[in-house]
C-alpha cells in the first residue's frame, strides 16, 4: 500500500522526528514535575506524622507510666478521618489505636492505594506513616491518609497523557500542514520542469514574492533556464546560420564547376576555373576553421595555459605590424600604449584578438580614417581600446555584431566570414575579459577590459 | 630528401606521396604509428612527417619516443586538430613544425624544404650572405653592395628569415608564424605590405630584385642569376 504523498515527503519525516523529540521532552518534563510534586506532598505528610509522634511522646511523658496508652486512646477518640494511630506491645497486642496490629517495623512506612481495599484494612486510600519504639518499649505507629498524594499522582498522570496527546496531535497536524505547503511549492517546480521536458521551453517557475528560500531557488532555476534557452537558441541559430552561410559559397562553387565543365575550351580555362574553385573551397574551409576555433575557445575553461604576457610589448608589435598596412590603405593607425602592462594570457590567441579588432576597423572604415589603439591601467583592470572615426555601428546592433555570421548591411559585400568579432569576444572571455562596443562620436570604440595581473 | 610519412588516411597519404615524389623526394609511408617508429629508428631519414592521429601509436607519442631515443631527424606534424594549444603540444613533444589540414600543397612543399637537413647547419653563422646582400647578426647591420640599409626590427626579422631560407620558397603562413608569431590568417595584407616595404629598401638605385614572388606559393630570396 502506498502512503499518501505528503506522508512520504522529507518534511513529514522530519515532522515525525520532531514529534518524537517533543514527546520525549514532554515525558522528561512531566517526570520532573511528578518527582518534585509528589516528593513535596510526601514530605508534608511525613512532617505532620513526625509532629504527631512528638506531641504524643511529650503528652505521654506528662501522663507518667502507661502514658502512651492513655494518650493514644485520647488521640484516637478525637482523630479526624484519615489519621491512624496504633500502639502495640512487644507481643503484638494492640494497646490502643484505630487500626489492627502490624509488623513492628521502624521508620517510614507506606501502603499504596488499593482499589479493592487491600491488605491495609483502613480503607481505599494509601497510607503513609512512621513506626517508632516508645520509651516504654512498645511500638507506636502514626499514619496519615495519603489521598492528597494519590490525587496528585493521578492528576499529573492525567495531565501528562493529555499533554502528550496534544503534542502528538499538534506535531502531526503542523507537520502535515507544513509538508503540504512545501509539497505545493515543490510540486510547482516539478510541474514546471515536466512542462519544459514536454517541450514548453518558455515555461518558468512561479515566484511567490515572499523572497523566501523557495523564491530564491525558483529565481536561480529560472536564470538557469533562461541561460540554457539562450544557449539552445544560439545553437539553433548557429546551425541554421552555418547551413545558410555555407550554402551560398557551395552553390557558387557548384555553378562555377558546372560552367567550366560546359564552357571551358582549353586546359588553361579549366585551370583557371579550378583555381577559383580552390579559392572558394578555401573560403569555406576557413569558415569551418573559424567556427571550430570559436567552439574550442568557448569550450575551454578559464585560465588554462595562461601565462604572464607583456601586453604593452604585444600591442606595440601590433602597431608596428599594422601601421604600414594602414598607410597602404590610406588610413592612419596610432597607438597610446602605457608601458609595463602585464596580463595573464594565451600567447597565440591574444594577437588574433587584437588583430581582428584592428583589421575590422581598417576594413569597415573608408580611406582617411584614423584608428587609435590605446591601452592603460583602469580601475577595473587593464583597458584596451580600439577606436576609429569611421561609420560606427548603430546602438541597437552593437550586441548583435558579436553573433556568429552577423554582418552589417553595408559590410555584406566586403570579404570576411562574419566571425571575427565572435572569435575576438570568445578569446576575451577565455581571458576573463569583457568586450563592449560604444560610440566613439563619430565611429566605433571597442573596449576590452582584462582583469589585472594577480 | 628521404622522407618517412606516417599517415593512416590512404587518400591523404597518396596525395602527399605523389606530390613530394614529383618534387624529387623519396618517400615511404606507414599507416601505423608503431611500424613507422620502428622504421625511423632502423634507418637514416632526412625528414619525418607524422599525422597527429594514427592508429597503433599516437603521433605525439611517436615523436616523443623518437626524441627520447636521441633521434634528431626533423619532424613535421600534420593535424586535423588545429585546436587551441595543439600546436604548442606538438612542438613541445619535439616536433619542428606543425601544419594544419587541410593545407595547400605548396605550403607542405615549402615547409618540407625548409626543414631539410641543410637548413639547420647555418644556425651558428654570424653573417648571412645572398649575392651582394649581407646581414651581420651580431651588430644587426644589413648592407647591400656595402651600402648600409637601415631596417626596422620587424623588417630585420623578415629579411633574416628569408635569408636563412635563401633559395627556398617560404609561404605567407611560414612568415606569419615565424616573423610575426601570428598563428591565424590576417584579413589584411600584412605580409605583402611588409615585403613590399622591404623590397623598396633593398632595391635602391635600380638594384636587381632579390625577393621574388612565387605565384600561389610564397616568396623566395635569391641572388639574380
Amino acid at each position: 500500500m502506498r502512503l499518501p504523498r505528503f506522508l512520504r515527503t522529507t518534511s513529514f519525516r522530519l515532522t515525525l522526528l520532531y514529534a518524537g523529540l517533543f514527546c520525549a521532552s514532554v515525558l522528561l518534563l512531566f517526570g520532573a514535575i511528578f518527582w518534585f510534586g509528589t516528593g513535596y506532598v510526601a514530605d508534608q505528610i511525613d512532617r505532620s506524622v513526625s509532629n504527631e509522634i512528638s506531641e504524643i511522646s511529650a503528652h505521654a511523658a506528662v501522663e507518667g507510666p502507661d502514658g502512651f496508652r492513655q494518650t493514644v486512646a485520647l488521640y484516637v477518640k478525637d482523630a479526624p478521618a484519615g489519621v491512624y494511630y496504633l500502639l502495640q506491645d512487644v507481643s503484638g497486642r494492640v494497646l490502643a489505636g484505630n487500626i489492627p496490629a502490624m509488623d513492628p517495623i521502624m521508620g517510614l512506612r507506606s501502603w499504596p492505594r488499593r482499589k479493592d481495599g487491600g491488605n491495609f484494612p483502613v480503607g481505599r486510600h494509601g497510607v503513609r506513616g512512621r513506626g517508632v519504639s516508645t520509651a516504654e518499649g512498645t511500638y507506636l505507629f502514626v499514619g496519615l491518609d495519603s489521598v492528597e498524594l494519590d490525587r496528585m499522582r493521578a492528576l499529573i498522570a492525567k495531565a501528562f497523557l493529555w499533554g502528550l496527546a496534544a503534542t502528538i496531535a499538534l506535531a502531526l497536524l503542523g507537520g502535515t500542514v507544513m509538508s503540504l505547503g512545501l509539497l505545493r511549492r515543490v510540486e510547482a517546480i516539478s510541474q514546471t520542469s515536466r512542462r519544459i521536458v514536454a517541450g514548453d521551453l518558455n515555461r518558468r517557475i512561479p515566484m511567490h514574492g515572499t523572497n523566501d528560500e523557495f523564491d530564491h531557488l525558483a529565481a536561480s532555476l529560472n536564470t538557469m533556464l533562461d541561460r540554457i534557452q539562450g544557449l539552445m537558441e544560439g545553437l539553433q541559430q548557429v546551425s541554421s546560420d552555418i547551413a545558410h552561410d555555407l550554402r551560398t559559397p557551395l552553390s557558387r562553387l557548384r555553378q562555377r564547376l558546372e560552367l567550366a565543365r560546359r564552357r571551358a575550351h582549353s586546359v588553361d580555362e579549366l585551370h583557371d576555373a579550378l583555381d577559383s574553385s580552390i579559392l572558394d573551397v578555401n573560403a569555406i574551409l576557413e569558415t569551418f576553421a573559424a567556427l571550430l576555433r570559436i567552439a574550442q575557445i568557448e569550450a575551454h575553461t578559464h585560465a588554462v595555459g595562461l601565462a604572464p604576457i607583456d601586453l604593452s610589448d604585444m600591442l606595440g608589435g601590433m602597431i608596428d605590424t599594422y601601421q604600414s598596412v594602414a598607410e597602404e590603405r590610406g588610413q592612419k593607425l596610432c597607438g597610446e600604449i602605457a608601458p609595463g602592462l602585464t596580463i595573464s594570457g594565451d600567447r597565440e590567441l591574444l594577437p588574433q584578438l587584437f588583430s581582428n579588432l584592428i583589421e575590422n576597423a581598417m576594413r569597415h572604415c573608408a580611406e582617411g580614417t584614423t584608428i587609435v589603439l590605446r591601452a592603460a591601467c583602469a580601475a577595473t583592470g587593464i583597458e584596451v581600446l580600439v577606436s576609429d572615426n569611421g561609420p560606427g555601428i548603430p546602438a541597437a546592433l552593437r550586441e548583435k555584431v558579436f553573433q556568429r555570421f552577423f554582418r552589417l548591411e553595408h559590410s555584406r559585400t566586403t570579404e570576411g566570414t562574419g566571425l571575427g568579432l565572435t572569435l575576438a569576444r570568445a578569446i576575451a572571455s577565455l581571458h576573463g575579459a569583457t568586450m563592449q562596443l560604444s560610440d566613439n562620436q563619430p565611429g566605433l570604440r571597442v573596449q576590452t577590459i582584462f582583469p589585472g595581473e594577480k | 630528401m628521404k622522407i618517412l610519412l606516417i599517415e593512416d588516411d590512404v587518400e591523404t597519404a597518396d596525395y602527399i606521396a605523389q606530390g613530394l615524389t614529383e618534387e624529387g623526394h623519396v618517400l615511404r609511408s606507414f599507416a601505423d604509428g608503431r611500424d613507422g617508429l620502428f622504421s625511423i629508428k632502423g634507418e637514416e631519414w632526412d625528414l619525418v612527417i607524422v599525422d597527429r592521429m594514427v592508429p597503433g601509436m599516437d603521433g605525439l607519442n611517436v615523436v616523443k619516443a623518437l626524441r627520447c631515443a636521441k633521434v634528431k631527424t626533423p619532424v613535421l606534424f600534420l593535424t586535423a586538430l588545429g585546436g587551441v594549444g595543439d600546436r604548442v603540444n606538438g612542438l613541445n613533444a619535439g616536433g619542428d613544425d606543425y601544419l594544419v589540414k587541410p593545407f595547400a600543397f605548396a605550403e607542405l612543399v615549402a615547409r618540407v624544404n625548409a626543414l631539410g637537413r641543410r637548413s639547420h647547419t647555418i644556425a651558428a653563422e654570424t653573417v648571412l650572405r645572398v649575392g651582394d646582400l649581407e646581414m651581420n647578426l651580431l651588430n644587426r647591420a644589413v648592407t647591400r653592395n656595402t651600402v648600409p640599409i637601415p631596417l626596422q626590427p620587424r623588417e630585420f626579422r623578415l629579411l633574416e628569415y628569408l635569408m636563412r631560407h635563401a633559395g627556398k620558397i617560404v609561404t605567407r603562413t611560414m612568415l606569419l608564424e615565424h616573423v610575426w608569431d601570428f598563428h591565424f590568417d590576417p584579413k589584411t595584407s600584412v605580409v605583402e605590405t611588409h615585403i613590399s616595404r622591404l623590397r623598396a629598401k633593398l632595391n635602391r638605385d635600380e638594384a636587381p630584385e632579390l625577393i621574388h614572388t612565387m605565384r600561389g606559393a610564397g616568396y623566395s630570396l635569391h641572388a639574380p642569376s
